[in-house]
């Protein structure tokens, strides 16, 4: 026994130099380079199926490409379509019927990773297998108002509304599926396709390694040229501890942090070989009040006056680190249909003070306040693990306490959160909403759209907002629907349903020597156009 | 033998059988379900959610849910996952060798670190030696691993630049020191963070041992301390030790939770994680399987351990 211990000390021994062979930096992961750049994300995909994931669609957008795709500065753009159908093109039509059909005209010249042509009968059966009954994709929104699509030629697919669908353009924006490969399968248990789909992108996947990575490799003969795209191989490495991928950047593990933390922001900004990115974004963090669960937010004058007891411009400043700015309303800046002549909310406390005093809301005992013998009191969710929240959370609580307003804070993880709103069983969350390329806000504020027929978890309800939102889903024309919408922001603006905190900026962190990163603000994602990236 | 083997085997069914039906009421009252997820996405609409919970068949009452299970578990097939719709054995039996490995160096390590530690304080009890390991060990059981776990990446990895902060191997292959690499500093979390409490439980029995009549009598027939300590104190003082490695041993088969996921090690803890904020039910239920069977299973091994270190226990 005494023989096989030594043995096994000298065995140990011998491997220390082996392991820590020269004691001198490691060399083996190279910097980044036009042939390999590596990507470190927080999270592995569920599948690389884009009508079938929940996870944002980074890898899958550098393997299967849309018609349209949203550019850097949230602009509809054409990709495997020629063009984008408009009225003023005239590849949208209306109907006399009140339903609507729009012509795509594809690229010509595309083919599937295989070599198939990439024609309109993939756009055909894409629709028929998302609306048939044996496949589960994650949403069949808009599809479900698709009554049939003509395929007059192989590049031209004509697809018919049963109504007006004014976010038509970005229908096909996950792309289609390749017909030749699932036609008659059972899409949901077709793992070659959901593991390694056919795309016609610049790249396709040449190794899934569960719970460690997944290699892309460039497509020979992409449609775009054989120039593109300029990097061979990009590699998506899990790991989803931040402290870890921030760790993983600074030692030159990855090259790329994606959606970085703002908490983590001076960190990478530190790196001398790291530019971050910053994308002003289409999500906004703010404060929902469940009118529903806690009635005195029902109260027009209690909503003007929480949400002018809380300096917004200070948070900003501080937790935020100044990264990002103070939103106004669910439409940001980013986006064509923002509205920018809306009643705006600056820190006032003394206003606050007596908008609650107008609403009955007197100071008790303990400087709280109270109505009919009833606190104003109520209970502030978030999610759990998120430090600036967290923080932005007990700011919150501190300056509605200084106005009477008692507020509690609590945490809960990710998935419990979202079945607790998603029931109503909530006074108050703090949270963002990543909102569409396209600005369609009636599920977000409609008045039949609360849970479990949308997402109107403030369960506000204004008739005239409720028509204007319907009205503007219905409406193609550009300029009327932003005149619809510019009147549907002016009424949030007015009634303070939510409190809306700061415009979320996006952070990506980039090797400096990263030539044409562009940023992207809609969950697109930043390798919307990674065929052009390329290391100096 | 075997009829011991055969017994506890069957003893085992039961036990596993009542822990899968708590297991499954349990995750199932867990707040959220697998169809959380989806609930971000605005287009995700009421019937949309409706459509995939008949397909998970979550819309069937919760003991048809079980009994499906159950049934098709005992006759083994253990369903497809939730989050990407793969049989939940391929899912498994994938990540199943990187927390094997982990595991192995790990108790390896931690025994060496253990053996030495636990017997030299409690020969030297209250000496230089004794009060620095018990100071060692506290530390080791006090630090939170994920603490400790980016402590040595910031130092190793990004300071020395000596070892690869996380993962299994460098992508796209490596060759065995690649590998050996990247097993350092998980190893080294768990090792020190077994071994700090297991030295303890080892200094208390020897003390123990050493005080008891048959070792002062191996003394007083004048045998080398070495071998009194070694062949007679330490062979008696391993049988609480052996039920505390069996027990740690058992709990990190489920997967180092925390340590995989600091140093995004694709093993069955990484998956557990994932399934949990998922909330993928046939995952989990079959991880939760898996950590009850390797209790049942260490436990018989330990018993085994047990009686072929002392001799009056019997395995019949």
């Amino acid at each position: 026994m005494r023989r096989a211990a030594r043995r096994a000390g000298l065995v140990a021994a011998a491997l220390v130099p082996v392991v820590f062979s020269g004691c001198g930096r490691r060399t083996v992961t190279a910097g980044p380079s036009n042939d390999l750049l590596i990507v470190g994300y927080d999270r592995e995909p569920d599948t690389l199926n884009r009508f079938s994931t929940h996870i944002l669609e980074d890898i899958q957008t550098c393997v299967v490409e849309g018609l349209t795709t949203t550019d850097e500065q949230m602009r509809v753009v054409p990709l495997l379509a020629i063009d984008v159908p408009t009225i003023k093109n005239g590849d949208v039509r209306l109907r006399s019927d009140g339903g609507m059909d729009v012509v795509w005209r594809l690229r010509p010249g595309v083919t599937w990773h295989d070599g198939t042509p990439f024609t309109s009968s993939d756009v055909q059966f894409t629709v028929d297998a998302i609306n048939g009954p044996s496949y589960n994709p994650e949403s069949t929104d808009g599809f479900d108002r698709i009554a049939s699509v003509d395929t007059p030629d192989p590049l031209t697919a004509v697809v018919h509304y049963k109504e007006i669908y004014a976010p038509y353009d970005i229908q096909f924006i996950r792309g289609a599926l390749p017909k030749h490969i699932l036609q008659g399968r059972d899409i949901d248990r077709a793992q070659d396709y959901n593991r390694n789909p056919l795309g016609t992108g610049p790249y396709h996947v040449l190794e899934w390694k569960s719970g460690e990575y997944i290699l892309l490799e460039r497509t020979a003969h992409y449609w775009r040229g054989d120039a593109y795209p300029r990097i061979r191989r990009l590699l998506f490495k899990f790991v989803p501890n931040t402290n870890t991928r921030i760790n993983q950047l600074k030692a030159g593990e990855v090259h790329v942090v994606a959606l970085a933390p703002w908490d983590k922001y001076r960190e990478m900004a530190a790196i001398p070989s790291i530019v971050v990115g910053r994308t002003r974004g289409n999500a906004y963090e703010h404060i929902t009040l469940n009118e529903r669960q806690f009635v005195p937010f029902a109260d027009v004058r209690v909503r003007r006056a929480l949400i002018s007891a809380l300096d917004r411009e200070l948070y900003t400043r501080t937790i935020l680190d100044g990264l990002a700015p103070v939103a106004d309303g669910p439409i940001q800046p980013v986006s064509w249909a923002y509205n920018d002549r809306i009643t705006r909310y600056p820190f006032d406390p003394l206003k606050a003070r007596a908008l609650l005093d107008e609403a009955g809301w007197k100071a008790g005992a303990d400087g709280i306040r109270m109505r009919e013998g009833k606190r104003l009191a109520f209970t502030l969710i978030t999610q759990a693990g998120y430090a600036i929240r967290e923080s932005m959370a007990q700011a919150i609580e501190r300056q509605l306490r200084d106005v009477g307003v008692d507020v509690k804070v609590e945490l809960h993880d990710g998935t419990a959160i979202s079945s607790i709103w998603f029931e109503g069983r909530f006074d108050a969350m703090l949270h963002w909403w990543q909102m569409p390329s396209d600005p369609e806000l009636t599920t977000f504020f409609a008045a039949d759209r609360t849970p479990p027929a949308g997402r109107n978890i403030n369960y506000f309800h204004d008739e005239e907002l409720t028509r204007l939102l319907y009205a503007s889903d219905r409406t193609v024309d550009r300029a009327e629907r932003k005149a619809l919408l510019a009147r549907a922001q002016a009424i949030i603006a007015d009634a303070v349903p939510e409190i809306p905190l700061y415009s979320v900026t996006r952070l990506d962190a980039v090797p400096a020597t990263l030539l044409n990163f562009k940023g992207n603000p809609t969950n697109t994602g930043i390798f919307w156009n990674v065929h052009e990236w390329e290391i100096k | 033998m075997v009829r011991f083997v055969a017994r506890r085997c069957l003893q085992a069914v039961p036990v596993l059988v009542i822990v899968s039906a708590l297991v499954f009421l349990l995750i199932h009252a867990a707040p959220g379900g697998p169809l959380a997820v989806y609930l971000a996405n605005p287009n995700v609409r009421p019937q949309d959610i409706e459509r995939l919970r008949r397909a998970l068949g979550l819309d069937r009452p919760i003991w048809q849910q079980y009994w499906t299970w159950l049934w098709a578990f005992a006759r083994g097939d253990w369903g497809y996952s939730f989050s990407d719709g793969r049989p939940v054995a391929a899912r498994i039996l994938e990540r199943l060798p990187a927390t094997l490995e982990l595991i192995g160096a790990s108790l390896a390590c931690a025994i060496v670190l253990t053996l030495p530690a636990g017997i030299v304080a409690a020969m030297r009890r209250g000496g230089w030696f004794d009060r620095l390991m018990t100071i060692g060990a506290m530390a080791g059981i006090s630090l939170p691993g994920f603490w400790f776990g980016l402590l040595l990446q910031m130092i190793f990895a990004v300071g020395l630049g000596w070892l690869p902060s996380s993962g299994r191997a460098t992508p796209g292959g490596g060759d065995v020191v690649d590998h050996l690499q990247h097993l350092v500093l998980p190893t080294t979390v768990l090792a020190i963070v077994l071994a700090s409490g297991w030295s303890r439980y080892l200094r208390g029995a020897m003390l123990e041992t050493l005080s008891l009549p048959f070792i002062v009598s191996a003394r007083a027939r004048g045998l080398p301390a070495r071998r009194v300590v070694l062949r007679h104190a330490l062979r008696h003082a391993l049988g609480p030790l052996l039920a505390v490695v069996t027990v740690d041993a058992a709990l990190l088969v489920s997967g180092a939770v925390v340590t995989e996921s600091v140093f995004a090690w694709p093993g069955l803890g990484s998956l557990f994680t994932e399934a949990i904020a998922r909330r993928d039910y046939t995952v989990l239920m079959a991880l939760l399987m898996l950590s009850g069977s390797a209790v049942i299973v260490f436990n018989i091994v330990a018993d085994f351990a047990h009686a072929a270190i002392d001799p009056r226990i019997a395995t019949t």
